[in-house]
């Protein structure tokens, strides 16, 4: 076949290099360079996801080339049905974060490189069956990213760009060494999840071995997903970052972590999942409720948005912590949802801001009236982010409180209140910043109104709502990839 | 009956003394004033020649001069690894001199030198050629680090290297006469008899710790570092670039013949010594490195804490952990050399190792801050590059040997320094420059900067031949005990 997963990672290198190539005065040509590249890619995403059978299941689409010879350690790419779901969100991620970035004007040709690398990053993690592999490529995405914030972010950006590379580093090594002992522990010593896999399941790791590997991979990851109280990171760093890094980053970069903790973590080590995730649990609630009281408290609409993603990293980690199969489909389907709903948001803020120079929302005010483009936009996704019926958000928000319900009640219960929590956030926000009368000085602002410039905000909501009313569309992958995980961990009680 | 010398396991040694000879003929009869640097270019092309004749000498192993001097895939590996070193530090010598005139040809000499002696080094297998080779080496980097004479720094910094080196090498021969007279012996052969058969004993105990303390002068670990930062700061930069990389892995040589040769009978009892030295070194070398405001000072700090993290692989006493170790030498070789390039292209055109001077250098030339970065990102050890692999095997060595808290330490330490690298990075990347001026890089600087991102990027990703061949430089390696 022609088309292998490989092209995720040699198109955006190839884009990569003739940007190189190009002398930084032809700005304009890099950018469509750039989003032609960006595009293909995408179009590669739908292809594979349409292309992966969900009926037979299990990893498809598999290369397999040995690399380190002497800690076995292979190039080995393939998708299952929660991959292929991932790198549908990241071709639907990147190709709107890549039309939204015309606002850059300045270093456009480092910008490009920076997004490229960090997009092939992403993908590269997402197809990697390899952990050793998955590592590589989910460090990748680290320097671009934090470059990307220093140089072309706003208000405090050094810091927040010292800071959220600094975390998701620290969280990285913490996991790095929970993947090392679990290479040595089973016995096997190879980093290839598929022979790690077929081997652990009748040769387990002993139970007291798990139960100390498992919280460093955990928390390791749980920092990329915003875990309490590890979480600081994410409000500045998004707030301060362009535009597109934000939507890239909370929409996709930040799932790495929920996506390695299902993959090595609950998969892998199904005894230590049963000792741990209870508190996780605990933890995943604080994050919906302290998040959510914090997001309250914001008048930047960026901030609030960034804690408002931190909370609903809660839902993720309480549906993970719940082993049935409608919690951890719930937990992928969020991870989906979620994503377009925060690249949406983000990318609505960003045109917002680019005009107004200001995110405080005491500052605008009845944005709807001069952008009422945007503004429903706005609107529409703030009603998916508060789990409204019809949006994605409330389909996977109802599967993870559902399967919680049995095991955590009470947890189930604070976590329904989170939602309310959103609801008061996103309509305070709206109210300040949407509606009531219109200040003289926003007279002047222009709505989108070319098709390029509506384009990203009308394909993004156009997934939101049709995954929100097909949920069936997600769930043949996912749930042909989350069966035999909970049948592992249920076997293991 | 004289003992029969096998002299083809010795030829890369003689014909760098008949090289060094025959530059010093070459410099005699060489007219006065010559403008062209014609002991620089013959210098080069010797290196390459001798680099050609490395390439066939894999083969050639053995024993001579009755067990004196040995030739093996360790000091093989590590001879390659010098010349290669030799290759950047010309180069670095031939542009940071030239306001020094006639008085750059005895430099290019006591270069050949120091190359001898580290080669020599690598072949050692008896103490007492070990510290005929250690002072080779040392003696040149003496009058090499004080030789910018009007310079203050310079000369402070050769003092202070002559005298904390002296202690070392008196450390060191004190050790040997214990060791003598434990053992009745410094060949290493006969030495690893005896600790294969004994069991430590307090003296014995004493006599490592005292040659430890010179090899770790060699590899600057703490509490051995003292001369680090002023000796760096002050030293021409092309001998500083000599010091953090040649001289370094040669005391790594060292280190390697001794733990995973003669000593390693004892692994146990001194493996968990090593690693809380291993901890204290990186920890005290990225904690210190985060305040320093001079670049050289910055980067002899960052080698401290390098030399840390390579303490590691020895503390594992593996096959892993060596191999890691001299995976991560050769990575660090590429990434810490084009570092120290790119500071004498930067220091030639700005006059300035202060890393304010850094601010915006990405808008006045672009190779020169992207060679940087990936340096710098390298060092921290991040993906694709080369330092990220060596610090992964070396995890892993640590990792399969038990110490999990030393494999934290370092997972502490990778973040603490990359805070430092990445300010430097922002200086570079974010800052406005203070001034609009270009810095122009001449077209075969231009060549290098690129082949050594390239050599860094390419160890970092295709790791496989790299590790095979460090892998196989410990596995031939003669008194290899594990």
């Amino acid at each position: 076949m022609i088309l292998n997963l490989s092209l995720f990672l040699l198109l955006p290198l190839v884009g990569m290099a003739t940007i190189f190539m190009i002398p930084a005065e032809k700005s304009a040509l890099i950018r469509k360079i750039a989003c032609l590249t960006v595009f293909v890619v995408s179009l590669l995403s739908v292809w594979f996801f349409s292309a992966y059978n969900s009926a037979v299941g299990g990893y498809q689409f598999i290369q397999n080339i040995p690399w380190v010879v002497p800690f076995n350690i292979s190039y080995h790419l393939g998708i299952d049905g929660i991959s292929s779901m991932l790198i549908l969100l990241l071709g639907i991620t990147s190709f709107a974060a890549v039309l939204i970035s015309g606002g850059i004007k300045e270093r456009v040709k480092e910008y490009y490189i920076m997004f490229l690398i960090a997009v092939a990053g992403t993908y590269g993690a997402f197809l990697s069956l390899d952990i050793f592999f998955f590592y590589f490529f989910h460090e990748i995405a680290a320097i671009p990213i934090f470059l990307m914030i220093g140089i072309w972010g706003t208000g405090r950006k050094e810091y927040a760009a010292m800071k959220l590379t600094l975390y998701l580093v620290a969280g990285a090594a913490l996991a790095l060494i929970g993947l090392i002992c679990l290479y040595f522990a089973t016995g096997l010593q190879t980093f290839d999840l598929v022979q790690i896999q077929s081997h652990l399941a009748n040769h387990p790791i002993p139970t007291e071995i798990q139960n100390w590997i498992f919280p460093l991979i955990v928390v390791g990851f749980g920092i990329t997903l915003t875990l309490w109280p590890f979480h600081t990171w994410a409000p500045v760093g998004y707030a301060e970052a362009p535009t597109a890094v934000s939507m890239l980053h909370a929409g996709v970069l930040k799932k790495m972590g929920a996506y390695a903790i299902i993959r090595f973590a609950i998969q892998l080590m199904p005894e230590a999942a049963h000792t741990w995730m209870p508190i996780i649990a605990v933890l995943a609630v604080v994050n919906i409720v302290f998040c959510g009281l914090v997001a309250l408290t914001q008048r930047d609409l960026k901030y609030i948005l960034a804690y408002s993603s931190c909370s609903h990293m809660g839902y993720i980690l309480l549906g993970l912590a719940c082993f049935n199969i409608i919690g951890l489909n719930g937990v992928v389907y969020l991870m989906f949802a979620h994503g377009i709903m925060a690249t949406l948001a983000f990318a609505l803020v960003g045109f917002i801001a680019d005009q107004t120079k200001t995110r405080n929302i005491d500052e605008l005010g009845g944005l709807v009236k001069i952008m009422p483009f945007v503004g429903t936009c706005f609107i529409m996704a703030a009603l998916a982010s508060a789990g409204v019926p019809g949006f994605a958000n409330f389909v996977a928000e109802i599967m993870v409180l559902l399967g919680a319900w049995d095991q955590y009640p009470i947890q189930t219960v604070l976590a329904i209140l989170g939602i309310v929590i959103t609801a008061i956030y996103m309509l305070k926000a709206i109210r300040i910043g949407f509606q009531g009368p219109l200040p003289k000085r926003w007279e002047k602002l222009t709505d989108a109104e070319t098709l390029t410039a509506k384009l990203p905000f009308v394909f993004l909501l156009a997934v939101l709502i049709v995954v929100g009313c097909w949920p069936s569309l997600l769930l043949n992958h996912i749930g042909s990839s989350t069966k035999p995980i909970i049948e592992n961990i249920v076997s293991k009680n | 009956m004289l003992p029969v010398i096998a002299w083809n396991l010795i030829s890369l040694e003689i014909l760098i003394t008949l090289t060094l000879v025959s530059l010093v003929i070459l410099d005699i009869l060489l007219p006065k004033g010559t403008k062209n640097d014609w002991l620089g270019f013959a210098s080069f092309t010797a290196l390459l020649g001798l680099i050609v004749f490395w390439t066939t000498q894999q083969s050639v192993t053995g024993i001579t001069f009755s067990g004196m001097f040995v030739s093996d895939s360790l000091s093989w590996f590590f001879k390659g690894f010098f010349l290669i070193t030799m290759i950047f530090i010309f180069v670095m010598t031939q542009q940071f001199f030239k306001f020094l005139g006639e008085r750059r040809n005895e430099f290019y000499l006591l270069l050949w030198l120091s190359l001898l002696g580290m080669c020599l080094i690598a072949s050692s297998a008896d103490f007492l050629l070990l510290f005929i080779s250690i002072e080779i080496l040392t003696i040149s980097l003496y009058v090499m680090t004080a030789y910018l004479r009007s310079d203050k720094l310079s000369i402070e910094a050769g003092m202070k290297y002559l005298i904390l080196g002296a202690l070392s090498s008196g450390f060191f021969l004190y050790g040997i006469s214990f060791l003598y007279g434990i053992t009745h012996s410094t060949r290493f052969a006969a030495i690893q008899m005896f600790t294969a058969t004994h069991s430590i004993s307090p003296l014995m105990l004493f006599a490592m710790v005292l040659i430890f303390a010179a090899v770790g002068f060699k590899i600057v670990a703490v509490p051995f570092h003292m001369w680090v930062p002023d000796v760096y700061q002050g030293a021409p930069t092309p001998v500083t670039a000599l010091l953090s990389v040649g001289s370094k892995a040669a005391g790594f040589i060292i280190l390697i013949r001794l733990f995973f040769g003669i000593f390693g009978p004892w692994h146990a009892e001194w493996s968990i010594l090593l690693a809380v030295l291993s901890a204290i070194t990186m920890c005290y070398g990225n904690l210190v490195a985060m305040f320093q405001t001079n670049i050289k000072r910055l980067l002899g700090y960052s080698s401290i804490s390098h030399a840390g993290y390579l303490l590691m692989g020895a503390a594992a006493g593996s096959m892993i952990g060596a191999s890691a170790m001299n995976f991560y030498l050769l990575g660090y070789l590429f990434t810490n050399l084009a570092a120290f390039l790119v500071i004498i292209l930067f220091s030639i055109a700005v006059k300035s190792d202060d890393i304010a001077d850094y601010a915006g250098l990405a808008r006045r030339s672009g190779i020169l801050a992207g060679t940087l970065l990936i340096a710098l990102i390298s060092l921290a050890g991040l993906p694709p590059l080369a330092g990220f692999f060596g610090k992964f095997a070396l995890l892993m060595a640590i990792i399969e040997s038990g110490f999990i808290w030393l494999a934290l330490i370092a997972g502490i330490n990778i973040v603490i320094s990359l805070y430092y690298y990445l300010m430097i990075v922002k200086k570079i990347y974010v800052d406005t420059p203070n001034s609009t001026s270009l810095i122009a890089v001449s077209l075969p600087m231009r060549l290098i900067l690129i082949l050594s991102m390239l050599a860094i990027i390419g160890i970092g990703i295709c790791q496989g031949p790299f590790l095979d061949a460090a892998i196989a430089s410990v596995k031939g390696m003669y008194l290899l005990h594990f």
